[in-house]
C-alpha cells in the first residue's frame, strides 16, 4: 500500500528486544568513559598551564631592590622538574587506555552480536546498472515522490526513465485531491474505469458517492435541498445494484446537519477518507496493470527474511566457492512469511521433489497427494494396486487423477 | 499424520527443516544483518577519537619539551619570559581546538546511540513502518556509493532519517575521489597516511600487522610516477623513484621494475605490456580501488546493500511459475525488470507444499483446505463454499470454465 493507515506512535509499543538493551549499556560505558577522559584532558592541560602561568609571574615580578639581576634558570629548572613529576603525557596515556578499553569492549560486543559480512552470500553477478536504475526510478515515481525521481535521473544519467512518471501523476493528481477533500477527480476516474471497476465487484464509485453525499448532509441547513439534488443524480442510477446502502443514504436526509447523532454516525469517522484514499489507490494500481505494493518494496523484504539463512550456507558452503557461483536451485529451503507466498508450489512428501510440468502432483482416491514420480514408484509402473503410504487404502496408477493448482 | 518411511532409496537426503520460527525472533534475526548501520559511526567516532589524541599528544610533548630545553639553557628574563608566554598560549590554543572537536565527538556519538535507539524500535505492530525506513536507508546507501549525492541528501532529508545515514561519511571519500578523477594523488595520498595505523591491521586475523602497508599507496604512488613519465619528466621520475617507489622494493620487486621501466618507453608505445601502464583507465581503477579500502576501513561491505538485498530477495522469491503468462503482478519477478536481474541467480526450494488458492490468494492449509475439481482443477474451501452459496451450490472453475455441483468437490490431504 502506498499510503499507510495511521499506525501507533513508537513510544507506545511494548517491550524492546533484549538484544539492543544490553549494546546501549555497552555503549552507554563509552559515553561515560568519553566524558571522564575529555574532563581529564582538560585538567591536564589546565595544571601545565598554571604551573607555567605561575612561573611566569613569578619571573616578571620586579627584581628585588638590592639584588642584581634573578637567574631564571633556577625557577625554569625547577618548573621542568615538577612537570616531570606530573607526568602530563603518562596520565593522558592513562586516560586514553582506559577510553580504549571501552571502545574495544563496544566493538567486540557488536561484532558478536551481528553478522560483520553479509555479502558473504553475495554472488558476483552482474546486476545491469541501467536495470537496476529503471527499477529504482520507477519506485521513486510510484511512491510519488516525483522530484526525487526527476533528480535520480538527472544524476544516474538515465534521462529517459522520466517517461516511467505519467502512469502515476494522474493517481497521485486524485489522491492529492483527496487529501483536501476534493472528490471530483477520483469521481471522473472511477466513471471512466467503471466497466473494469464493475467486473471486479469494486464498489469503489458507491463510496466516493457516499463519502461526498454525507460530506455535503454535515453542512445542514439548506445541504438538505443540496444533497437531495445530489442523490437524485448521482446515487439512484446506483439504486439498481447497491439498493440496500442507497436507502441507507436516504435514512441520512433526516439528520442533516446533526449525523453524529444519528446511528449513522461511524459515516463521519476521518478514518473513512483514510479508507477510500487507500482503496482508490489500490484500484488505480491496479488499472495501470500494477501492484500494490512498490515490487523493490517486496524484493527487499524478501531479502531481509531470506538473508540470514542464506548466509548459514554461505558458511557451510564457503569451500565450494565455484559450486555457489553455478547453482541451479538454491540447496537448502528457505522459509518466508506467507506474504511473499505469490506462487503455489508443491512438494512431494515422499521424494521432496518439486512439482512441475513433467513431474505433476496427483492425487489418490484416498484424497493423499503425491507426485507422478513417485506414483510411478510405489506402483512399480505397472498397473498393480498400490498401498498409499500415509493410510491403508490402495489405488492403481490409473485411479490417480492430476491436479492443477 | 507422520509418513512411514518408504523404502525408496532414490529419495534425495533433504537437510534438516528448522521449524518455522515465531515473529518476534524473525525481527530480531533481521536486525543481525544491521552490523554496517552501528559500524560506520562508531569508526569514525573513533577515527575522531584517534585524531583528537594525538594533536593533544603531540601538543603536550612540544610543550614539555621546551620546558626541557629552555631549563637547561642560560637565558636572559625576557628571552624566559617570551618563551612561556609562548608556551601559554599554545596550550590556549590548544584547549580551543580541543572545545570544537569535543563538540564533535559529541555528535558522533549521539549518532551512535540514535542507531541504537531505532534498532530497539522495531516491534511487531509497527513492522511497517520501520520497514519502509529500511528500504529508504538502503537506496541512500546506494546513491551514495554511486556517487550520486544529491539525490542521497534530498532523500535522506525527505524522510529524516540523516542520523541514520552515512552522507558525512561518505562526502569525506567524495573528495578523494573527485580528486583522483581530476588526476590527482595528493588527498588519496593524504588519506592514506591519516588512516595509517588503521589499514595496516590484518582483518584475517584482527591482529596489527606491523609491516604491511596498503597497496593503494604504493599504486598511487605508481601512477605518479607513470604520469611524470608521461610528461617526459625523467630527472624527476627518476627522483620520485628513489624517494617514494624503492621502499617498496622489498615486497613488491617485480611490479616496481615493471613500472619503472616505462622510462625506456614512451606514453603512446604499442608495445601491449608497457601500453597499459599508460593507459587513462588506470585512474578508474585507483578509484575503485579507493572506495574498496574505503569501505574496509569503515566495516562497510564493499557491495551497495542494495544488491546485497535484491540478490537475496530475487533469489528466495525465484520459480518457475513466475515466469508464466499469468502470474501475478503481486510478484515482483512478474515485472521484466526484475526478470532481468534474477535471470543468472538460482531458484529457491521449498521444503513444505505452499499451495496458494487462484482465487482468493490466500494459503490453503489446515484451515482452509484444497477442494479438488472433477477437472482436477484446485482451490480452497473457503472459496469454493463463498462460490457455491452466492450460486445456488454451483461451482465455476475460473480458469476452464467448467461447471459443477459443490457435492461434486474432493478434499485433498496434503502432507
Amino acid at each position: 500500500m502506498i499510503i499507510m493507515l495511521r499506525e501507533k506512535p513508537f513510544s507506545e509499543l511494548g517491550q524492546e528486544m533484549e538484544l539492543t538493551t544490553t549494546i546501549k549499556d555497552v555503549f552507554d560505558r563509552v559515553s561515560k568513559k568519553q566524558r571522564l577522559s575529555s574532563s581529564k584532558t582538560q585538567e591536564v592541560i589546565d595544571l601545565v598551564e598554571q604551573e607555567i602561568e605561575q612561573v611566569l609571574s613569578k619571573i616578571q615580578q620586579p627584581p628585588p631592590p638590592n639584588g642584581g639581576e634573578t637567574n631564571p634558570k633556577a625557577i625554569l629548572a625547577e618548573l621542568n622538574a615538577k612537570l616531570k613529576e606530573f607526568g602530563p603525557t603518562n596520565q593522558l596515556d592513562s586516560s586514553q587506555k582506559d577510553l580504549n578499553m571501552a571502545l574495544g569492549k563496544y566493538t567486540k560486543v557488536i561484532d558478536k552480536t551481528f553478522i560483520t559480512d553479509i555479502a558473504k552470500a553475495y554472488r558476483s553477478v552482474d546486476f545491469d546498472q541501467h536495470t537496476l536504475n529503471q527499477i529504482i526510478a520507477a519506485h521513486f515515481y510510484r511512491q510519488g515522490l516525483f522530484d526525487l525521481g526527476d533528480l535520480f535521473t538527472t544524476e544516474a544519467h538515465e534521462p529517459d526513465l522520466v517517461s516511467l512518471k505519467a502512469p502515476f501523476l494522474e493517481m497521485y493528481a486524485i489522491l492529492e485531491a483527496m487529501r483536501l477533500k476534493n472528490l471530483e477527480p477520483a469521481l471522473n476516474w472511477a466513471r471512466t474505469h467503471r466497466d473494469q471497476l464493475l467486473l471486479k465487484g469494486s464498489s469503489l464509485e458507491m463510496k466516493l458517492h457516499r463519502l461526498a453525499f454525507v460530506e455535503m448532509l454535515q453542512k445542514g441547513g439548506d445541504a438538505r435541498a443540496e444533497a437531495l439534488a445530489y442523490a437524485r443524480t448521482h446515487l439512484a442510477p446506483l439504486a439498481r445494484t447497491h439498493m440496500a446502502e442507497v436507502q441507507r443514504l436516504m435514512g441520512c436526509l433526516l439528520w442533516a446537519g446533526r449525523l453524529d447523532a444519528s446511528p449513522y454516525a461511524e459515516l463521519l469517522s476521518p478514518s473513512q477518507w483514510e479508507l477510500l484514499e487507500n482503496e482508490v489507490a489500490r484500484e488505480c494500481c491496479g488499472a495501470l496493470g500494477q501492484s500494490c505494493e512498490s515490487p523493490l518494496h517486496v524484493a527487499i523484504g524478501a531479502g531481509v527474511q531470506g538473508l540470514p539463512t542464506l548466509l548459514k550456507l554461505a558458511n557451510v558452503m564457503a569451500a565450494k566457492r565455484q559450486e555457489w557461483g553455478a547453482m541451479k536451485q538454491l540447496p537448502i529451503a528457505v522459509e518466508l512469511g506467507k506474504e511473499y507466498q505469490f506462487h503455489s508450489v508443491f512438494v512431494c512428501p515422499v521424494s521432496r521433489e518439486q512439482g512441475s510440468e513433467e513431474n505433476p502432483p496427483m492425487i489418490m482416491p484416498c484424497g493423499h497427494v503425491l507426485c507422478r514420480g513417485s506414483i510411478m514408484k510405489l506402483s512399480k509402473s505397472s498397473n498393480r494396486a498400490f498401498k498409499c503410504p500415509y493410510c491403508p487404502m490402495e489405488a492403481t496408477v490409473l485411479q490417480c487423477r492430476q491436479l492443477h493448482f | 499424520m507422520e509418513p512411514e518411511p518408504l523404502q525408496n532409496g532414490d529419495s534425495a537426503p533433504s537437510a534438516p527443516v528448522p521449524a518455522p520460527p515465531s515473529k518476534m525472533s524473525n525481527l530480531e534475526e533481521s536486525l543481525k544483518l544491521e552490523h554496517q548501520f552501528l559500524k560506520v559511526p562508531f569508526e569514525h567516532l573513533k577515527k575522531s577519537m584517534r585524531v583528537n589524541h594525538r594533536m593533544v599528544e603531540k601538543e603536550m610533548s612540544a610543550v614539555m619539551l621546551t620546558v626541557a630545553e629552555v631549563s637547561d639553557r642560560d637565558m636572559s628574563r625576557e628571552e624566559a619570559v617570551h618563551h612561556l608566554t609562548s608556551l601559554v598560549s599554545r596550550l590556549q590554543g590548544l584547549k580551543r581546538k580541543l572545545e570544537e572537536s569535543n563538540k564533535t565527538e559529541q555528535l558522533q556519538a549521539q549518532r551512535c546511540r540514535a542507531r541504537l535507539d531505532h534498532l530497539g524500535m522495531l516491534q511487531v505492530g509497527n513492522q511497517r513502518e520501520w520497514s519502509d525506513i529500511r528500504v529508504k536507508r538502503i537506496l541512500v546507501d546506494y546513491m551514495l556509493r554511486l556517487s550520486y549525492y544529491n539525490t542521497a541528501i534530498e532523500l535522506a532529508e525527505h524522510s529524516n532519517i540523516q542520523d541514520l545515514v552515512d552522507v558525512d561519511v561518505f562526502l569525506e571519500a567524495k573528495n578523494v575521489i573527485d580528486a583522483l578523477q581530476n588526476k590527482e594523488v595528493a588527498p588519496a595520498l593524504a588519506w592514506c597516511a591519516e588512516n595509517k595505523s588503521r589499514l595496516k591491521k590484518s582483518k584475517v586475523y584482527d591482529i596489527p600487522v606491523v609491516h604491511v602497508r596498503s597497496k593503494l599507496e604504493f599504486e598511487l604512488r605508481q601512477q605518479e610516477f607513470i604520469e611524470l613519465v608521461r610528461a617526459k619528466n625523467s630527472m624527476q621520475a627518476l627522483a620520485y623513484v628513489r624517494k617514494y617507489l624503492a621502499p617498496w622494493g622489498s615486497t613488491h620487486l617485480k611490479e616496481l621494475q615493471h613500472v619503472v621501466a616505462t622510462l625506456a618507453f614512451t606514453s603512446d608505445t604499442e608495445c601491449e605490456k608497457y601500453k597499459v601502464l599508460f593507459d587513462a583507465k588506470r585512474w578508474d581503477c585507483l578509484v575503485e580501488q579507493f572506495k574498496q579500502e574505503f569501505c574496509r576501513l569503515y566495516g562497510m561491505s564493499l557491495e551497495p546493500l542494495l544488491n546485497i538485498y535484491l540478490q537475496a530477495g530475487l533469489s528466495v522469491l525465484k520459480t518457475p511459475y513466475c515466469y508464466e503468462e499469468d502470474c501475478t503482478k503481486e510478484d515482483p519477478l512478474s515485472q521484466e525488470s526484475f526478470r532481468k536481474l534474477a535471470s543468472s541467480l538460482p531458484f529457491s526450494k521449498q521444503h513444505h507444499s505452499k499451495l496458494v488458492c487462484y482465487i482468493s490468494k490466500e494459503l490453503m492449509d489446515v484451515d482452509n483446505p484444497p477442494f479438488v475439481l472433477p477437472n482436477g482443477y484446485v482451490y480452497s474451501t473457503k472459496a469454493m463454499a463463498d462460490m457455491a452459496k452466492k450460486n445456488g451450490g454451483k461451482i465455476t472453475c475460473p480458469r476452464t470454465g467448467l461447471v459443477c455441483n459443490f457435492t461434486d468437490l474432493v478434499k485433498a490431504f496434503i502432507c
